[in-house]
């Protein structure tokens, strides 16, 4: 059966999500690994099956400019490789390995804008995920 | 449509008792815009500043820059939606303050600010290096929320820059410019024989602080539209981000969008100039197709023979700006893109996060990612604290003899994907 899942190392989604959608069919996978972690772990959920449904850069803050990271995919068991999906998130590996990860990221007091920016940006696919139901 | 711009050019701005607008000279009354900026209610205070071309000045962390406008002739007003009503604006007459440039202020989102600095190697960097400008410092009220901040500037700085120019109402414009653009009938019967080229213009819109508004609706929510090229320039489409300062498109750069002039040079001459079109660029994978499948729509339906494409951003947007190519070339019109690169500190790799055979015709605004350095200067306006913060900038950034090693990133304006700027490569 098809799913939604938001993979993030972003630790203020969930509690967001559950508050603004308590009814949503999305659920947040939270793992404690880097930006680029991320973006390999979501890799091996499309080779799984899984299709992307927000760009894996969004944001103008870039890869290695911030520490959080937050894709919302379609889980999809048994199905083909979406080879779109394939393309966005290796296409987005790649432009994160050109960027020098900043200091910045691990400053404390920079950590709740960085939450804030990648949060309010996936709630905005997560917008228009629901407003397709 | 037809618009009549009327420009007035500004001489100085200085700080008076009364707030007037003489034989070129802007005086200014802190108290009198003080009064204006307090109307937000999120906002605890507000100072001001004046930087002028060639002082050792730094103004850090800027958000907008706009410049003053007011109808005089005509339908609606400035600002369409958010300061006017909802009227279609773009024809009648216009005054704008030229030469000069309010610019906002205040750490919104402490990583997404920019720099510009009036003299000195990063003069060269921004065109708001160029203007005189009334620099307006918000700060919030305890308390208030990051997106409700930028609110606030966002609406301080229109609110300014529309109180000055209601002082040009009664004068005489010192040069005057008339923009028109015909209906699509009578305009295949005036230009027959030369090619239809629209603007396809990508607005900034993936989500919050990462929004761009026409006629004040947030662009997000938008299905991609036409508009006449005049209506941007009486304040249709208004910045309200906070991205990397070297690629957003201030409200200032909507208001005088270089590609809309550019175009409108040659109108007539080599090329029919049909319209300007809007499109977004979310986040959510259909949105992107959904806008992309209505921008190539659009494109057919005007019976386009060219388009100029232009970027607003990098990563997600570059995505939305290969799809916009793909579909409107697969209609068998011809497409030019305007971008910036993020290509490495030594310009080596790849420069987009996307790419496609059909992209064959593309103009570089420069390489965000270079690195200049900017020596001390005598005068801050703003702030150094987030400095080392902002995107482009790290903990180094700031050296011992108080000059900055950046990425261009950081300064507003430098690597603008309309070509508001000089930078490009071959």
């Amino acid at each position: 059966m098809n799913s939604f899942q938001i993979i993030t190392n972003n630790p203020s989604l969930e509690g967001e999500l559950s508050h603004r959608y308590p009814e949503a069919p999305i659920d947040v996978s939270f793992r404690k690994l880097s930006f680029r972690s991320v973006l390999t772990a979501v890799r091996d959920e499309i080779h799984g099956g899984a299709k992307l449904l927000s760009h894996p850069l969004s944001g103008s803050v870039k890869p290695l400019e911030t520490p959080y990271k937050s894709v919302l995919i379609e889980r999809r068991d048994g199905a083909d490789l979406d080879l779109d999906s394939l393309s966005l998130i290796e296409n987005a590996i790649q432009a994160c390995d050109k960027f020098i990860e900043q200091d910045r990221i691990h400053i404390p007091e920079l950590q709740k804008d960085f939450q804030l920016v990648d949060r309010s940006l996936i709630l905005t696919a997560v917008d228009s995920l629901l407003s397709d139901f | 449509m037809k618009l009549e711009l009327g420009k007035i050019f500004i001489k100085d701005i200085r700080f008076a008792e009364k707030t007037a607008l003489q034989d070129g000279v802007l005086s200014v009354s802190k108290d009198d815009l003080r009064e204006v900026a307090l109307s937000e209610e999120k906002i605890k205070t507000v100072s001001f500043d004046i930087a002028k071309p060639g002082e050792s000045v730094r103004i850090t962390p800027v958000k907008d820059v706009i410049e003053p406008r007011v109808k005089v002739e005509g339908r609606g007003g400035v600002f369409p939606g958010v300061i006017s009503g909802v009227d279609t604006v773009g024809s009648g007459k216009t005054y704008c303050l030229k030469g000069m440039a309010v610019v906002t202020a205040g750490p919104i989102v402490g990583f997404q600010e920019g720099v510009i600095d009036m003299s000195g190697p990063g003069a060269d960097y921004t065109p708001f290096s160029k203007t005189l400008n009334l620099v307006v410092l918000c700060e919030p009220k305890e308390g208030t929320e990051a997106h409700d901040y930028e609110r606030a500037v966002r609406m301080v700085g229109l609110k300014i820059a529309t109180h000055l120019a209601e002082l040009s109402k009664e004068l005489s414009p010192d040069e005057s410019q008339t923009y028109e653009t015909l209906d699509l009938l009578e305009g295949m019967k005036a230009y027959p024989d030369l090619p239809r080229v629209a603007y396809v213009q990508m607005l900034q819109s993936q989500g919050l602080l990462h929004d761009t508004y026409v006629y004040g609706v947030d662009a997000k929510k938008i299905l991609p539209t036409i508009l006449y090229p005049t209506e941007d320039m009486d304040g249709a489409i208004l910045s309200g981000n906070c991205v990397s300062a070297c690629d957003k498109n201030p409200t200032y750069v909507h208001e005088n969008n270089p590609v809309i002039e550019e175009l409108f040079k040659q109108h007539g001459k080599t090329i029919n100039f049909v319209a300007h079109v809007i499109t977004n660029e979310n986040v959510y994978l259909a949105d992107k197709e959904r806008s992309s499948n209505q921008t190539a729509k659009l494109c057919k339906m005007l019976h386009l023979d060219g388009v100029v494409v232009s970027e607003e951003g990098f990563g997600n947007p570059d995505t939305d700006l290969i799809m916009n190519c793909k579909k409107i070339e697969a209609e068998g019109i011809k497409t030019v893109l305007i971008t910036d690169e993020y290509a490495g500190r030594d310009g080596k790799s790849q420069s987009l996060a996307d790419a496609d055979k059909a992209a064959d015709a593309l103009v570089t605004a420069g390489n965000a990612n270079q690195v200049v350095v900017l020596p001390k200067l005598d005068k801050l306006i703003g702030t150094l604290d987030y400095i080392t913060k902002i995107a482009g900038a790290n903990a180094d950034t700031l050296r011992e003899d108080g000059s900055l090693e950046v990425e261009l990133q950081v300064i507003t304006g430098a690597t603008s994907e309309v070509g508001f700027n000089k930078l490009s490569a071959r």
